[in-house]
């Protein structure tokens, strides 16, 4: 006893402390090396003229403006639109739920830009629309702001669906089966069930807000100035890390605000009801007809519709085909894997850290999580470059650096995700694993993770999904050669025809899809499994 | 997730971890495995469009034996590219040589230090003036910046023969030019300001946005507009407008200011890297990259490119070098003005 009781603690430390130091090592000090960078002139001089421009002129407010209100309204339309599906999900019964879970979630795996392209061939001003109704309807608004917000709240809605499905399979169905009978069942989803996962749809909007705000391609492509532009052109057109990491401090600054914004409004809120998640209430039961329509009716408008742009775009079968690669492929999910298993793990243990924190820090550590998710990939790039790039370390040039790459980019989020599922576990559970001589290992494996492994899995698919898409730090650091699908995929776009483009795009989509659709069809449904764990 | 589906995804993993995992032991430019001695590789970071410099280095593999690691670009407005790549790695060169398909990336970077100096035998009957004097870059097929219109809309005697045709308010609202902020785009534009001088330049472009220029994300795009009738007309590159041509697409290109300035010239140029691993080998390769035989190459593929060198058959569609007339350029002096002149044309063009 005496000699488990000498490791209890330092386990917890040892743990903790390790996913501390490798956050710090691969997320935070990319970030704070290009910080340092900025702090440069490009004379060689330390100053700050590089933040002489920042915030002054009507251009830059404008720029930040629409950033923002492109960040806040696709984040409002992806929760409004994935938030009551994900408790659809969560609290119905209704046929082939595997498959149309995959069919909702196929637009987070098309890439953003390649979104905005299957939409101006739907709505542009010769695109379907167009051929349809014999006249432009459509274009003035796809090349707009709104055109842009719709298109990322459409791309970014599976998260808000994946991360609110998750969080209402940890509510006690017996809270909403008591309050049913006496409250109808409008009122017990908004009164009940909706403000215990509140905090995690809020997780997910801010997420979503966080990858509108540093999205450039859409924008970009639907012709709306925004702030990305800037830190872009830095790089591009002026090749200056300094100044286009100075750039990028609005960003940071919009995504601290919101963040600060989100912790206000939800705070500490107390999620948790009782010990086992049990069976769901049946919020939806007699509806499984409506609820089958408005799952088709979502998924043949955000999905369907453009992958089929897309595939009329292609035109043939035989372009999609040429257009794989084997090995960019094999290459893409197999380090995507990797990486998002790695993501996971990491995350796991922080999110745990960040929830069981009982310091004032815990709201700053969210606002750190938050600011890194938002660097732009471009100085995450550069900022790895800048680090791994040493003679005789042996790790920059091979794929290892890819994976790196995700890992910087992405354990913040899965991390903020995961936090918000461990909070919903309450904390008497390990307290009783405590008082019966478990150590905290034992206890974080056999009690905190099954608690929350539908949060694991939908962590780990939103970490593939995002790791599979990601260019602009995996472009800088990838090894020579056929290295991943968006890099083979963005290499062989620039000169090609839209056809092409068309059949590039749905090649990676299919690929992207195929091992969501396997996990998919091998993962049993939860609730028999989740009231065992109780 | 249950312990079944666990184990699945644990065998699954273990599949892609058995599995020949080539891209770990190949990097050559088709990706296939490759000899494994430093001293017969060769890496090689390629800003021309893939589609068209990897059947040339694949020739170069063939033709050597010697296995090239090749890391290709992606079109400027979809990442920040090669040349932020070579200056972040410029304290631990990776690359062996760089080539680029115009000249402000390579400028840049022979600005920063990051280029060496390699006169290569190779560029023999190359014009002097598609070559650095101090040997940190030299010119070879290049692509011309031309105007493409579409020949439903845009008849006979109304075929654009000026880039100030576009100012023209009869095309209002129907023309269209790559963001000038990036790639061959922004060395034309500044290299028209290098040749008009600001005023003009900044006049020019202010008539452009009064006619309703629409800015595109890149040149193949504005191809696209042009093609599909959402424009008539636009700025772009030779090889874009080709991809359009061999698709029997109704579009056809005009070289603009044939009795003017001129129509601008973009060579591709290849450079030694400074502090290059290999520097052997590149020198090699660049030695090859300039030969008549690459020239012909690219002439004869779908990059259309034009041999600067005399005697070597150029490309289908396009006019031979010595047929019109070029802009008279100093790459140097255009490369340059490229910062300066992308922050006169931000309030302009409201970019």
């Amino acid at each position: 006893m005496k000699w488990r009781g000498m490791f209890r603690a330092p386990a917890r430390t040892v743990a903790l402390g390790s996913a501390v130091a490798l956050f710090a090592l691969l997320c935070a000090l990319p970030i704070v090396w290009m910080l340092g960078v900025s702090f440069v002139g490009s004379d060689g001089r330390v100053g700050l003229g590089n933040y002489a421009r920042l915030f002054v002129g009507p251009r830059e407010r404008q720029l930040m403006l629409n950033s923002a209100l492109l960040g806040a309204g696709a984040s409002l339309l992806a929760t409004l639109i994935g938030a009551p599906l994900g408790l659809l999900f969560a609290r119905s019964d209704f046929p082939l739920k595997r498959l149309l879970r995959i069919g909702l979630v196929a637009p987070l795996v098309i890439p953003p830009y390649i979104l905005g392209l299957a939409w101006i061939y739907i709505g542009g001003p010769v695109g379907l629309m167009a051929q349809l109704f014999g006249h432009d309807l459509l274009s003035e608004w796809t090349y707009s702001l709104g055109g842009a917000v719709v298109t990322l709240g459409v791309g970014f809605y599976p998260l808000a669906m994946l991360a609110t499905e998750a969080a209402a399979r940890r509510v006690d169905g017996r809270l909403e089966e008591a309050a049913l009978l006496v409250a109808p069942r409008r009122r017990v989803l908004w009164r009940i069930t909706f403000p215990l996962v509140a905090p995690v749809v809020a997780a997910a909007a801010l997420v979503v807000f966080v990858l509108a705000i540093s999205e450039f391609g859409v924008p970009g492509l639907l012709r709306v100035n925004v702030f990305t532009t800037e830190v872009f052109i830095a790089f591009s057109a002026l090749y200056d890390f300094g100044a286009a990491t100075a750039m990028a401090i609005p960003l940071l600054a919009t995504a601290l605000i919101a963040g600060a914004a989100a912790q206000y409004v939800i705070g500490e809120r107390l999620l948790v009801t009782r010990r086992g998640a049990g069976a769901g209430a049946p919020l939806f039961a007699g509806r499984k007809t409506i609820a089958v329509v408005v799952v088709l009716f979502v998924i043949a408008l955000c999905a369907l519709a453009p992958i089929l742009a897309l595939a009329r775009e292609a035109g043939h079968i035989r372009r999609v085909a040429a257009a794989a690669s084997g090995t960019a492929i094999k290459n893409s999910l197999w380090l995507s894997a990797v990486g998002a298993t790695t993501i996971t793990i990491l995350g796991a243990l922080l999110g745990y850290g960040r929830a069981r924190a009982r310091t004032r820090l815990r709201g700053l550590a969210d606002l750190v999580m938050i600011v890194i998710f938002a660097a732009p990939s471009t100085v995450v790039g550069v900022g790895l470059i800048s680090l791994w790039n040493r003679p005789g370390w042996g790790i920059y040039g091979g794929q290892a650096m890819v994976v790196i790459a995700y890992l910087a980019r992405f354990i913040p989020v899965v991390a903020l995700i995961l936090a918000a599922s461990v909070r919903q576990v309450p904390i008497s559970f390990e307290e009783a694993a405590e008082l019966s001589g478990a150590g905290w290992l034992r206890s974080f494996i056999r009690i905190v993770l099954p608690q929350i492994k539908t949060g694991i899995a939908a962590a780990w698919i939103v970490a593939f999904i995002l790791a599979f898409g990601e260019l602009g730090a995996t472009i800088l650091v990838a090894p020579p050669g056929e290295s991943t699908l968006p890099i083979r995929t963005y290499t062989l776009i620039a000169n090609a025809p839209s056809a092409e483009v068309a059949a590039l795009a749905v090649t990676q989509v299919c690929v992207g899809l195929a091992p969501l659709a396997l996990l998919g069809l091998f993962a049993g449904e939860k609730t028999k499994e989740a009231a065992s764990d109780a | 997730m249950n312990s079944k589906v666990f184990t699945r995804i644990c065998a699954l993993l273990a599949i892609g971890l058995m599995t020949d995992f080539s891209a770990c032991g190949g990097r050559g430019a088709t990706g296939g495995a490759g000899p494994d001695s430093k001293t017969d590789e060769v890496t090689i970071y390629v800003s021309t469009d893939r589609v068209f410099s990897e059947p040339i280095l694949r020739a170069y593999e063939q033709k050597t034996g010697v296995k090239v690691n090749a890391v290709y670009d992606t079109e400027e407005t979809k990442s920040t590219g090669l040349a932020n790549r070579l200056l972040a790695e410029k304290n631990n060169p990776q690359a062996d040589v760089f080539w680029s398909n115009e000249p402000v990336r390579t400028l840049v970077l022979k600005s920063r230090g990051a280029l060496a100096p390699y006169k290569s035998p190779g560029a023999d009957g190359i014009p002097p003036a598609f070559k650095d004097p101090e040997g940190y870059w030299t010119g070879f097929s290049a692509r011309i910046r031309v105007i493409v219109y579409n020949t439903n809309l845009v008849k006979g005697a109304d075929a654009p023969k000026s880039i100030y045709d576009l100012a023209d308010p009869k095309w209002k609202g129907q023309i269209a030019i790559a963001d000038p902020r990036f790639g061959s785009t922004s060395f034309h534009v500044a290299a028209l300001y290098a040749e008009l001088g600001d005023e003009k330049a900044d006049e020019f472009f202010r008539k452009l946005k009064a006619n309703g220029v629409k800015i595109a994300p890149g040149n193949s795009v504005v191809r696209d507009l042009v093609m599909k009738g959402e424009v008539k007309m636009g700025l772009t590159d030779t090889d874009d407008v080709n991809v359009a041509l061999e698709d029997k697409q109704p579009v056809a290109m005009a070289l603009p200011d044939r009795d003017g300035m001129g129509a601008p010239l973009m060579p591709n140029m290849v450079s030694l890297v400074a502090g290059a691993p290999r520097a052997g080998a590149g020198k090699k390769l660049i030695d090859y990259l300039l030969s008549p035989e690459v020239e012909r190459d690219l002439a004869k593929s779908d990059a259309v490119q034009i041999p600067l060198r005399g005697g070597v058959e150029g490309p289908k569609n396009i006019p031979p070098i010595n047929s019109f007339k070029p802009m008279t350029l100093d790459y140097g002096r255009a490369a340059g003005r490229v910062e300066d002149v992308v922050k006169r044309l931000q309030p302009i063009l409201d970019l």
